[in-house]
């Protein structure tokens, strides 16, 4: 009497082909272009920071030069101001010491007759 | 300062109101705030070159504030003149340009716009041109240059 069975076949065909190869589907541009977009973005924006760096050398000057015309106008200013004082000053040393003899008022310690600002102002 | 007369001053007792001798010449302070001094500095700058030049060189021989009075009161009032002049004939640009320059930490670069238009009142009214010496050869000058890369925004 046979035997109710079925033999396990293969499929009709035949089996498909075991996907043993890289499947990666193509997706952007390749690493020497991303290389290469970097690389040219820096560079751009290097060179951008040499003309900023250019400028800026010709701001500074700007601002140097702006400062430089008005050193007369405030030297001459600050200079009547300490004028008014050394007088002043000069005039209170002579009433003080008036009765003091061989004082000289105004007479620097030092024995260089180049100029120096006075140690003590008052305000 | 010198022009405050200090008997007002909450500084104490060691003020000092004595006002200058006599025997110099009286004159009025510029008494101008810092934002319109730099406004008008290369205005200052070239109208008053003979003064301040003189002025420096005098300063050159003796740095001694009594040497130079005479020469420090031309500067002042060349430069007093220059102001009223720029009040007269530029008031608004004047204005707008150091307003600014007040509200941008007084840098030139931020406040292009006004003054160009300083500028050129300044050029057509007076004659006086802003040129800063030293720029390069062949090179625009820094406030002249149409599309900086340092201006208000940084891009």
């Amino acid at each position: 009497m046979p035997t109710a069975y079925r033999q396990d076949m293969p499929p009709e065909g035949g089996f498909e082909m075991i996907k043993y190869k890289r499947n990666l589907p193509f997706r952007g541009p390749g690493g020497l272009a991303i290389l290469g977009g970097v690389l040219a973005v820096c560079t751009y924006g290097m060179y951008r920071v040499a003309l900023g760096n250019l400028e800026r050398r010709e701001l500074r000057r700007e601002k140097t030069w702006a400062r430089l015309h008005l050193v007369p106008l405030l030297l001459a200013e600050s200079d009547r101001d300490t004028y008014r004082r050394q007088q002043a000053a000069l005039a209170r040393e002579t009433e003080i010491m008036k009765n003091v003899e061989g004082w000289e008022p105004g007479k620097s310690v030092y024995n260089n007759p180049k100029h120096r600002p006075q140690e003590f102002v008052v305000i | 300062m010198s022009y405050k007369d200090g008997t007002k001053s909450t500084l104490g007792p060691y003020v000092d109101p004595t006002p200058l001798p006599a025997s110099v010449p009286q004159v009025a302070e510029l008494g101008v705030t810092s934002a319109p001094l730099k406004s008008a500095a290369f205005f200052i700058g070239a109208h008053c070159k003979e003064y301040n030049e003189d002025f420096m060189l005098c300063k050159n021989e003796n740095r001694d504030p009594a040497h130079c009075l005479l020469e420090g009161r031309r500067v002042t009032r060349c430069a007093a003149d220059l102001i009223n002049k720029m009040r007269e004939n530029c008031v608004k640009e004047f204005n707008e340009h150091w307003g600014c320059l007040e509200l941008n930490n007084q840098e030139y670069y931020r406040c292009r716009k006004p003054e160009r238009t300083l500028n050129k009142c300044m050029f057509d009214k007076l004659g006086l041109k802003k040129v800063i010496p030293g720029t390069p050869e062949g090179q625009t000058q820094i406030h002249e240059v149409e599309n900086p890369i340092h201006k208000r925004m940084q891009k």
